[in-house]
């Protein structure tokens, strides 16, 4: 009798991961339920979603946002948010702020599929709190026509410096990337907090606002390089793939000065409502078919290992695009670290008053 | 009577919520600063200090109200002779004429601005021209709209009386429709000056990036840096200078009722 209760017991058991697509749940659970899903904008193919609300039965409601200043803002409110993707340095932030709880590996069981460059970073060693969604580098896209590529890949971040190309470049309009490229340009870390570096990075940037005269943009960079509207700018590597597609003239040059390689990763706030389907969506997203479509959509960089390798390689769509695959590897990219609270509101305050000059 | 009074108890009870409060809370949040943590409250007056004796933030302030300015001195320019021809027509034009006025007010302000910065993409005009066509464009239908009510509002026997008393088109003008029109343009510098000053989404839009307006710096300091005392300070200086330009336009037009 034992024999035959331990043997039913042990069938069970083997018969489960198979009855259960979803390991240790079963996703008919949440069916009906809602998903509170807060994204960067364009940063989805909404074909996807709709899948996904159709094959669990649920219905997401997606949200995006602009900053991971202002998502640190929104998420001190009540408002309960079931799956967010912040940066790197904000997921460090979140997790010393007990703002997180850790992903169910029992659910998101295809941490596997991660590629290298993305995987056990040290905002999050194990990936216990957060699931990479997409990665990119920093750098320049800038008009071959108007700017050889030696002349490019010689100056690296000096080209922000250059007299030569004043009235022509545009700059984004973001402190911490802004103090990273004149760092990285002197030869410091990107997460310094040496009075004496900050400092001379402040008048590197003051200086590149006098001889430059660059136009201080956001989004509205991606549309205008593609038109080719400048000749140089600032941009995320996932975005310089989409001008890239779009002017051939245009290509990426990332300086061997270094850059930042930033992650943007799925995270669950602690005071989810709805942890089970939050999982669950993780891994929709990290799998191949979805996060294939994320990455033909958008341009940036997936975070799944196979979809990389296969969108980059030959007959792949970014095959001949230099901007899709970020860099990854190189000793002088640095990821960012959070940096103390005290810094965190001096950097916005020099770029403000550099910009302002 | 009283039960009129009444109705307007859900009216103070909005403004105190949404506008008296939120005000106290800048208020607050302006003279204290942030200690580790959480929020001790110490006072000071360093907010203020920190704004008033940085000379690149009085730089903002000034453009801030430099383009406000010439916004609204354009509007005016090119407001006043449309209102006065709106005026001249016959009722039933004028109807049709306010309402074509009007009509670009329907469509969102984001929209249009989108559009003037399609259209001046094709032009190479300097960075601050573009900003004063967007500016002058969004703000024009106000400063028409109150100006064409003045005129049309005037008693037309005044206009024949100094006729008959021998002035001419052009001193009829000056001497009868223009001083009488004055509350008309007043109360269009109120709804012109006062958003101009705050706005920044056409100076941004429009401007290549060229452009740091106050509004950007309240922006900046709440959302990114993080530092609402500051944020609040000078949201606060923000808010006193239209209390007093407020309190002018105010005085201009009592005097000029008087006269």
């Amino acid at each position: 009798m034992k024999r035959l209760i331990l043997a039913m017991i042990a069938a069970c058991l083997a018969l489960l991961p198979v009855m259960s697509s979803a390991g240790g749940f079963d996703p008919a659970e949440v069916a009906g339920t809602t998903l509170n899903v807060y994204n960067w904008g364009e940063y989805v193919d909404m074909e996807v979603i709709r899948d996904f609300e159709k094959e669990y039965n649920v219905r997401v409601n997606y949200k995006t946002f602009e900053s991971n200043e202002y998502l640190w803002l929104q998420l001190q409110s009540e408002d309960a948010w079931d799956v967010v993707v912040p940066s790197d340095y904000m997921i460090e932030r979140l997790i010393a702020a007990k703002k997180l709880q850790p992903i169910d590996k029992n659910i998101v069981d295809n941490l596997d599929q991660l590629a290298e460059g993305v995987k056990n970073q040290a905002y999050d060693p194990d990936n216990t709190y957060s699931v990479p969604y997409f990665w990119q580098t920093m750098g320049i896209v800038y008009d071959t026509t108007k700017i050889p590529e030696e002349e490019m890949e010689a100056q690296g971040w000096n080209a922000f410096q250059n007299e030569a190309y004043a009235g022509h470049a545009y700059m984004y309009d973001s402190s911490r990337d802004a103090f990273m490229i004149a760092e990285k340009a002197l030869g410091y870390s990107a997460n310094t907090t040496d009075e004496n570096e900050i400092n001379a990075a402040y008048e590197w940037l003051r200086n590149m606002h006098r001889t430059l005269k660059p136009s201080y943009v956001t989004d509205e960079v991606i549309d205008s390089m593609a038109e080719g509207l400048k000749w140089m700018a600032l941009v995320y590597s996932g975005d310089a793939a989409y001008i890239l597609g779009e002017n051939e003239d245009m290509s990426y040059c990332v300086p061997s000065q270094g850059t930042n390689i930033a992650v943007d990763a799925m995270v669950i706030p602690a005071n989810a409502k709805n942890p089970k389907l939050a999982n669950l969506f993780i891994r929709y997203m990290l799998d191949y078919e979805a996060s294939k479509a994320n990455s033909l959509e958008v341009g940036y960089a997936s975070a799944n290992a196979r979809v990389l390798e296969e969108l980059s390689g030959a007959g792949g769509e970014y095959e001949d695009n230099a901007a899709y695959l970020p860099r990854s590897g190189y000793e002088l990219d640095e990821v960012y670290v959070d940096l103390p609270a005290d810094w965190q509101s001096r950097q916005p305050d020099l770029w403000t008053k550099v910009m302002a000059e | 009577m009283k039960s009129f009074v009444r109705m307007s108890y859900p009216y103070l009870l909005w403004i105190a919520l949404f506008i008296v409060a939120p005000m106290i809370m800048i208020l607050l949040y302006a003279v204290t600063r942030s200690g580790s943590g959480t929020i001790t409250f110490s006072f000071t007056l360093d907010n203020f200090g920190r704004f008033l004796s940085d000379t690149t933030f009085l730089k903002v302030l000034w453009t801030s109200l430099r383009i406000a300015l010439l916004t609204t001195v354009f509007c005016i320019l090119i407001g006043y002779p449309a209102a006065l021809f709106i005026a001249n027509l016959p009722e039933k034009r004028q109807t049709l004429m306010v309402l074509l006025l009007t009509l670009p007010m329907w469509i969102n302000m984001l929209l249009k601005t989108y559009a003037w910065r399609g259209i001046l993409m094709n032009f190479d005009l300097e960075s601050e021209i573009k900003v004063f066509i967007g500016m002058v464009y969004d703000f024009l239908p106000y400063m028409i709209l109150q100006i064409h009510t003045a005129i049309a509002k005037l008693d037309r026997n005044l206009i024949v009386a100094s006729y008959d008393l021998g002035a001419n088109r052009w001193k009829t003008f000056l001497k009868v429709t223009l001083p009488l029109s004055v509350p008309g343009i007043i109360s269009g510098i109120t709804l012109v000056f006062l958003p101009a000053v705050s706005s920044f989404v056409i100076p941004k839009l429009l401007g290549g990036g060229n452009y740091v307006l106050i509004g950007n710096l309240i922006e900046t300091y709440f959302l990114v840096a993080g530092d609402w005392n500051f944020g609040s300070a000078i949201s606060l200086i923000m808010a006193l200078i239209i209390i007093a330009s407020m309190y002018l336009t105010k005085r201009l037009d009592r005097s000029a009722v008087e006269e």
